[in-house]
């Protein structure tokens, strides 16, 4: 049945988080990476605004930690992953390094873009990431990432992250028909979080689900409650093997919430536009609380593990805090070689010269349009 | 004898020889596997190359090009062909948003080579939304090279360059060039973006001519040299990156500068190349720079308006006149 952020908090507190046939060891990664996600994205909110040091636009991602778990695990360093401008838990997820991750935000030489792009642009070419903030052009990209692997026939996926904000822009409904149609090996993850901005879904759209609306395209879609880690594992697991296997493309749509205001670290409350009741609703219903009652539960997870998972993601932030805060700032002011590359190694190889041409006759009339 | 080749056969040429050398050169574009083929620029090839490197694309503009980055990511040479500039307008988010600043925003460490055909269309009634020719947008934009071929040498040189270098490229041809023949030597050669070519050289005055200007520019130097009037006629070939400096030693040379653009005239490429000449030179010159370009107005579809639209040979000769008075 597909959901509706409508009707979901009738849910009220969800039970339904089932930990069968998933390994204790699957699990507490699980666990462990939303954690840091979450230890991460709490610290770089604390320290935003106070030094003043990151400054570039930060789209926090905080109560949106089951997905890029989940997809951690599914991922493989060949596939390639693209984000929009939320984008540090699609980082986590591609397990590109953190410590760019830090130096990029800080606009440091080191960072993953080399400090040009900060946090709604990085890239990180070496482990196949790469986000954007114009929305459905990422997901554009993305197919067309798939349509090469299709062409070479490899095992690899694409995969596109984004929220349902992005299916407002026609860029969406192209990349849907075209992925559908060549049965393209993409798998588009659509965290719903019912919001644009301030915008509710339902001002924008008819119905607040995408997943109906990309079944008639030929893109396979499952709505999954987008907090219960365990599903979003076990979906887009299933649905990246099938992927693999030539049987896409995919769409799976996690209804889910951000607990931030939709950019930085300020109450964006003053603009009205959550429901009453939703954020006590998601809150209750924290991914990582509902994960970690079962692992208690199951006798996987305890007070003592939990606290060696806090010391040790402390002690990574604070390594990457550093390592951003004293790394050199970028200097080159290259433009042209930033934005041009004049080497061509390719053409030095396979062109010849000729020799510079004859005389070209200029009296020669120009090419007659027949009709059309 | 030299071998002589149509502008349209020299691209089916430079296509075909860049696919034959690399096997990650694709072809996408509305109708690029059919006979008539992209106006005879791409017939055949999915005979020769299967269609798996020649692939039809649906009408989604903005789509085909996200798909040639995405493509070209995973080392495929993407050529995306538009039969209608005016259609790639569709596609200003792909290659504006994404493409030109790819390996900017990736800090010089990720590779996006996409060559974009695009065709602009003069005479039979086109009219407003199948000839606009917005060459001068693009070499707005950091991050693209935007060619703009005259003759079927250039056009073949510059297309095996395009697909082959690891620049995104717009590459602008003009219809009414499709029938004009040049020499175009068999074997695959580059044109390097950046270099103009003098087609005339001359010591009373430099027109630099651009695209389908360039024939017009050496019909006005035959005119005026029966006037006395030796002009030089430079082609820059390319207008991102241009050849500044090839311009302006002629303009040094001749100290008198017109500019024949085939685009609007305000904040076109035309403006663009008299300022950089003003720029190093302008207290040398010894006549007002002008320009010779499309008015500032939509095309019209009526043949009685169309002549009056395009500016021809007996344009730049006027330009000329003026500027040696």
């Amino acid at each position: 049945m597909d959901l509706s952020h409508r009707t979901i908090t009738q849910i009220g507190r969800y039970r339904d988080v089932n930990l069968t046939g998933v390994a204790p060891d699957t699990l507490l990664q699980l666990y462990r990476q939303m954690l840091r996600l979450r230890r991460t994205e709490e610290a770089m909110l604390a320290e935003y605004h106070p030094a003043d040091d990151m400054r570039c636009p930060i789209h926090f991602c905080i109560g949106q930690e089951a997905v890029p778990a989940a997809l951690s695990l599914h991922v493989k360093s060949d596939d390639y992953l693209f984000s929009h401008h939320r984008s540090h838990g699609y980082y986590f997820a591609k397990g590109s390094p953190l410590r760019e991750l830090f130096a990029e935000i800080y606009g440091k030489a080191t960072g993953a873009s080399g400090g040009k792009a900060g946090s709604q642009d990085i890239s990180h070419s070496e482990t196949n990431f790469y986000s954007g903030a114009i929305l459905a052009g990422a997901v554009s990209i993305a197919v067309g990432a798939a349509f090469g692997f299709k062409h070479k026939a490899t095992r690899q996926i694409s995969i596109s992250g984004f929220g349902e904000g992005c299916t407002d822009e026609g860029a969406f409904w192209e990349a849907m028909n075209y992925a559908g149609k060549k049965k393209l090996p993409v798998l588009f993850v659509c965290e719903n979080n019912r919001y644009a901005t301030f915008s509710d879904q339902l001002k924008r759209q008819a119905q607040d689900n995408i997943s109906e609306r990309v079944r008639p395209f030929g893109v396979r879609a499952t709505t999954i409650f987008g907090n219960d880690t365990v599903l979003a594992h076990q979906t887009i697991g299933a649905e990246i093997e099938r992927l693999r296997n030539g049987d896409g493309p995919a769409l799976v749509e996690a209804y889910t919430y951000r607990w931030n205001s939709h950019v930085g670290p300020e109450d964006d409350g003053a603009n009205a536009y959550r429901q009453p009741g939703e954020m006590e609703f998601w809150k209750t219903n924290c991914p990582i609380v509902l994960l970690g009652e079962k692992l208690v539960e199951a006798g996987i997870l305890n007070d003592a593990l939990v606290a060696r998972y806090e010391t040790e993601i402390a002690a990574e932030i604070a390594a990457h805090f550093k390592f951003a805060k004293e790394s050199p700032y970028p200097t080159d002011t290259n433009w042209r070689q930033m934005n041009y590359e004049d080497a061509s190694p390719l053409a030095d190889k396979l062109l010849g010269v000729a020799d510079g041409g004859g005389n070209f006759d200029q009296n020669q009339a120009e090419a007659k349009l027949g009709p059309y | 004898m030299s071998r002589q080749l149509s502008y349209a056969k020299a691209i089916l040429e430079a296509t075909d020889q860049a696919m034959s050398l690399s096997p990650e050169v694709i072809v996408l574009g509305q109708l690029v596997d059919t006979k008539s083929g992209i106006f005879g620029t791409t017939t055949g090839l999915v005979d020769k190359y299967g269609p798996s490197r020649v692939q039809d694309f649906p009408v989604s503009e903005n789509l085909m090009t996200a798909t040639a980055m995405g493509a070209a990511l995973t080392g495929l040479r993407p050529v995306l062909c538009h039969q209608r500039l005016d259609f790639m307008i569709y596609s200003l988010d792909a290659i504006v948003n994404w493409l030109a600043l790819w390996r900017f925003k990736a800090n010089m460490k990720s590779a996006m080579p996409v060559t974009i055909r695009t065709i602009v269309g003069k005479g039979w009634g086109q009219g407003p939304q199948h000839s606009k020719n917005l060459q001068s947008w693009f070499a707005h934009i950091p991050g693209l090279r935007v060619a703009v071929p005259a003759t079927a040498y250039d056009a073949k040189g510059l297309m095996l360059e395009a697909i082959l270098g690891e620049t995104p490229t717009l590459f602008v041809e003009g219809r009414g060039l499709y029938s004009m023949t040049d020499h175009v030597p068999e074997q695959p050669y580059r044109v390097r973006f950046g270099q103009a070519a003098v087609r005339r050289e001359g010591k009373d005055l430099t027109v630099v001519a651009v695209g389908l200007m360039v024939p017009l520019a050496l019909r006005a130097a035959a005119i005026l040299e029966k006037e006395g009037i030796d002009i030089e006629v430079v082609d820059p070939r390319t207008i991102a990156p241009l050849d500044r400096k090839t311009i302006c030693d002629s303009a040094f040379k001749t100290r008198r500068l017109v500019v024949a653009d085939s685009t609007w005239q305000s904040f076109g490429s035309a403006a663009e190349i008299i300022t950089c000449v003003v720029e190093n030179l302008g207290d040398k010159l010894k006549s007002k720079p002008a320009r010779v370009t499309l008015p500032d107005s939509h095309t019209p579809m009526s043949r009685a308006l169309e002549p009056e639209y395009y500016p021809d040979e007996n344009d730049i000769v006027a330009a000329v006149r003026e500027a040696m008075l």
